[in-house]
């Protein structure tokens, strides 16, 4: 019981460690407010492992009554974001606080997972069996899509179509662990599938030129597709050991953009090579097996349900953040949980990790 | 399999997939990243070594280099330009305005350094670098600068330098050239470029995505071509430039030993500098210029021999035995060859072959060519090396030419006729021979039977190959040939009627030639062709003067020449 704790918690320490020295390597040639930026990242980290202990030790049950609650606060605070960024007639992802940028979109993907998790784990009061086996079409896709949809949409119009899009696949996955039936989700895959040529012309133009560069990076070098072919090259020019510490010119000459948020992958592979990300991408996928073993072990649906949610949310991040920093996937704009700089990013991470050892910790109580 | 089940293996699956994207670009691609990255940020600024001295055979410089100074811009930041330029010109006493249109137009991209300024003066370049502690991005860049300290002297032998040509640049790209790069033009410039060419060495440095210095990686000392070392005496080539000048012509000395050019001279001539300046409207008068100056008129172009070509022609009719000493033809003015009547330019009476040297007689000559026969005087022509290329070092040697029967009737389907063979012996018609080819033959004379090949380069780098370029060639005539024919020519000098009997009253014992060529326009050409000290000869002397008048005019030119070298101990 106690081992599925530490192994998280060292496993989740030394990415993070990791994330907090790719951030100090990558800024600590840029001048000013830029020096301190790693200091933030530890500060973050530390208030996370606070978050981590603390849900860590609080019976997840509770988040089950608490479910709707937890969707509504998530719903407004997107909605929030919404209304702001009309205001502000542009990209709106955050929400400034006194001394930091809360970005909701982090946590409400936790929230959706949270609620899809209940939803379908409902039991039927006579015989205390899983009603999701007998939903029909409308309860079983239906209704739950449309309670997706809408925090879904909001995160969408911020913009941030990876997001969104990452959602849409954990509640697919979802859908596919839960006994629905397979028929109906083939009916939501072709019907999410069919409109897409559709949906093109409601792209912005920059998200439509990041699909198209996504094709063929080359078609502009200096403007869309540059991020991309930098962050090949970064990662590229590591080669089997790595350029060193501190010594990636990519990152640290700042060719490459967001080298310290989303594209850090590269910064980190850079430095440290093909070894190096080998090892990165191996801890990533032990924490996310620890996931899925504490998912399998779980008796309860809920709580399996919840840890296959925050395994998926984890192992979809890291697959798409990397996966577009090896230019394998279309630039979106996803931090890679852990490592990116961004405190709402960290803290959300570790508050699932969190419910995800409570989900272990508390299981015998069942 | 159970739904779970699926999904690990999807998961499993798509770290594979990261995996093997990893494996791809950091050891499949990899090293094509690293190149890519490296070009990212490091940036080459060269800096270019002085193109090798070309000497004399005393190692006097002739050509050299001096330091100039570039000055560059590091465009980082655009709002600053005009701040840094606006200093720049106060320093250098420089429009502001000439310094931003230089700006504009070598802007290549914000991470390659900007040449605003070039050769400007040491105390300058001092001033700028004070300026340079306070802002980083003015760079001073020394340029070495080709210099001539002499002016043109000897400018046709030297050649010049400019950017090279797309013709040159296809040849040369095999060996390192690159587009822009500065190369030797005609001359010792063109055909020792590749020894004098300078390597480019340099620093490496890093940058950032903008183009900021960041740190220096690497400095290679860029290396200075070799120097050349040529056979020319400076001083001299200055007296022989001296006397030519003004006049259209040319003038070689030769060791008649050897082979070693020690003079060549060529005028119209010009100041090479316009080219290191690139002063476009003066490059462009020099081409245009009908004169031609650019051309080395010493082995490039190539006139009638005139009565020099005689020395051939009496070769020949002693060699076959047509003629000997006591052969004496009687010149009254003029002769009929045939239905046409061809003159003399004097009435000489009775005439032998001395006589007939020394009077330059036409008429002894015409009876002598016919004698021998046109096509036995092309031959013993080529014997003599005329009308063929000597295979000189410097580029662009014309062959001359000589006709024969046989050419004609190949080449033009036409016969030969007697009248033809009395032009040929006095030098005209078809026949052309190259000055350096005259002075060549006169040199089988000088040093009793060798045919030289006459070379101008002594060392490459310090390395003496003179041993290797000494070719002497014998000259299979009688030894009672040359007697003669060193008699005649002595007498030409000595004789108180012989053509060249204005050098007679030098201390010096010369021998020689003179020939006037007729041309079809202008005055006569004028020749010169000997050599002294008689006895013992150092010097083969060879002076044309292209439309100069007459062989007189070209022996008075020599004489001084000749008293100039003798006041200067150089005989």
């Amino acid at each position: 019981m106690r081992n599925s704790f530490f192994r998280i918690l060292v496993l989740a320490l030394i990415i993070a460690t990791i994330g907090v020295l790719s951030i100090y390597s990558s800024t600590f040639q840029k001048e000013g407010v830029w020096q301190g930026i790693y200091m933030r990242q530890a500060l973050w980290l530390i208030i996370g492992l606070v978050c981590f202990f603390a849900i860590s030790s609080f019976n997840y049950r509770k988040l089950w009554d608490a479910n709707y609650f937890i969707y509504g606060v998530a719903l407004f605070f997107l909605f929030l974001v919404f209304v702001l960024g009309i205001v502000r007639l542009g990209a709106q992802r955050w929400l400034k606080f006194a001394w930091f940028n809360f970005q909701p979109s982090e946590f409400a993907k936790l929230a959706i997972i949270i609620f899809l998790a209940r939803y379908f784990s409902r039991k039927s009061a006579d015989d205390t069996s899983l009603l999701s086996g007998k939903f029909g079409i409308f309860q079983g896709i239906i209704l739950p899509f449309i309670f997706v949809a809408v925090p879904m949409f909001l995160i969408i119009e911020q913009p941030d179509l990876g997001s969104g899009m990452m959602l849409m696949l954990v509640f697919v996955s979802l859908l596919y662990l839960t006994n629905v039936r397979l028929r109906y989700i083939f009916i939501l895959l072709v019907s999410l599938v069919l409109p897409l040529p559709f949906f093109w012309h409601f792209l912005r133009d920059y998200q439509k030129q990041r699909l198209l560069v996504f094709l063929n990076p080359n078609i502009d070098p200096l403007g869309a597709g540059y991020t991309v072919i930098q962050s090949r090259i970064a990662i590229g020019s590591g080669g089997f050991f790595g350029r060193g510490w501190l010594s990636g010119s990519q990152s640290q000459l700042y060719f490459l953009p967001e080298s310290h948020t989303d594209f850090i992958f590269a910064t980190f592979s850079e430095q440290w090579g093909f070894l190096g990300s080998c090892l990165l991408i191996f801890i990533y996928y032990l924490i996310i097996r620890q996931g899925f073993i504490i998912a399998q072990r779980t008796q309860d649906t809920f709580g399996r349900l919840l840890a296959y949610g925050i395994s998926l949310l984890l192992g979809l991040q890291v697959f798409i953040n990397i996966a577009m920093n090896m230019g394998l996937a279309p630039v979106v704009g996803l931090p890679l949980p852990l490592m990116s700089y961004g405190g709402s990013s960290v803290l959300a991470t570790f508050i699932a990790l969190g419910i995800l050892v409570n989900i272990d910790r508390t299981r015998n109580v069942f | 399999m159970e739904r779970k089940d699926i999904l690990n293996l999807i998961i499993i699956f798509m770290f594979s997939v990261l995996l093997i994207g990893l494996l791809n670009l950091d050891i499949l691609q990899g090293a094509k990243f690293r190149r890519q990255s490296d070009n990212n940020c490091i940036r080459l600024i060269p800096q270019s070594g002085a193109r090798g001295n070309i000497l004399d055979r005393n190692g006097q410089i002739i050509v050299d280099s001096k330091i100039s100074y570039d000055v560059m811009i590091l465009p980082q930041e655009l709002k600053r330009i005009d701040q840094i330029i606006g200093r720049i010109s106060r320093i250098l006493g420089v429009e502001a305005k000439e310094l931003k249109a230089a700006f504009r137009k070598n802007f290549i991209s914000s991470s390659v350094p900007v040449t605003v300024a070039t050769n400007i003066d040491v105390k300058k370049a001092i001033l700028l670098g004070e300026y340079k502690v306070e802002e980083p991005s003015v760079m001073v860049q020394p340029k070495p600068l080709r210099h001539y300290p002499y002016g043109p002297l000897a400018v046709h032998v030297i050649g010049y330098l400019n950017q090279i040509d797309r013709w040159r640049l296809t040849k040369l790209e095999d060996y390192g050239y690159k587009t822009k790069d500065i190369v030797g033009f005609g001359g010792v410039e063109e055909k020792y470029d590749y020894y004098l060419r300078q390597e480019e060495g340099g620093l490496s440095v890093e940058v950032n995505h903008q183009g900021k210095f960041m740190r220096v990686l690497g400095f290679e000392a860029p290396r200075n071509g070799k120097d050349v070392q040529l056979t020319l005496d400076l001083k001299i080539q200055k007296i022989v430039e001296e006397k030519l000048a003004g006049r259209k012509g040319s003038i070689i000395l030769m060791d008649p030993q050897t082979g070693e050019i020690l003079a060549m001279a060529s005028y119209p001539n010009f100041v090479p500098t316009v080219f290191v300046n690139n002063r476009a409207a003066l490059i462009s008068g020099l081409f245009n210029n009908p004169d031609a100056p650019l051309i080395n008129r010493a082995i490039s172009s190539s006139y009638p021999p005139a009565s020099v070509f005689k020395l051939n022609v009496a070769c020949a009719a002693l060699e076959l035995k047509k003629i000997n000493l006591a052969t004496s033809f009687l010149c009254q003015g003029s002769t009929m060859v045939g239905a046409r009547r061809f003159s003399c330019w004097d009435v000489h009476g009775a005439e032998d072959i001395i006589q007939a040297i020394a009077h330059s007689c036409d008429v002894f000559f015409y009876k002598t060519g016919l004698l021998v026969g046109a096509q036995n005087i092309h031959d013993y022509a080529s014997k003599l090396g005329l009308g063929r290329n000597v295979g000189f070092e410097l580029p662009y040697e014309t062959g001359g030419f000589i006709p024969s029967p046989l050419w004609r009737r190949i080449n033009k389907f036409q016969n030969w006729f007697d009248g033809d063979t009395a032009n040929l012996t006095i030098g005209q018609g078809d026949c052309l021979v190259t000055p350096l080819q005259a002075a060549n033959m006169t040199a089988v004379f000088a040093n009793g039977g060798y045919l030289l090949s006459p070379y101008i380069v002594k060392a490459v780098g310090g390395l003496d190959f003179s041993a290797k370029k000494k070719k002497l060639t014998r000259v299979n005539f009688k030894k009672s040939t040359f007697d003669i024919l060193s008699k005649g020519l002595r007498k030409v000098v000595s004789d108180e009627k012989g053509t060249g009997n204005a050098l007679s009253f030098l201390p010096v014992a010369v021998a020689g030639k003179t020939g006037t060529a007729q041309v079809s326009r202008g005055a006569n050409h004028g020749w010169f062709v000997g050599f002294f000290p008689f006895d013992k000869p150092k010097f083969v002397i060879c002076v044309f003067l292209e439309n100069g008048g007459s062989g007189h005019a070209a022996s008075v030119v020599t004489k001084q020449i000749i008293e100039d070298m003798n006041k200067e101990g150089l005989i």
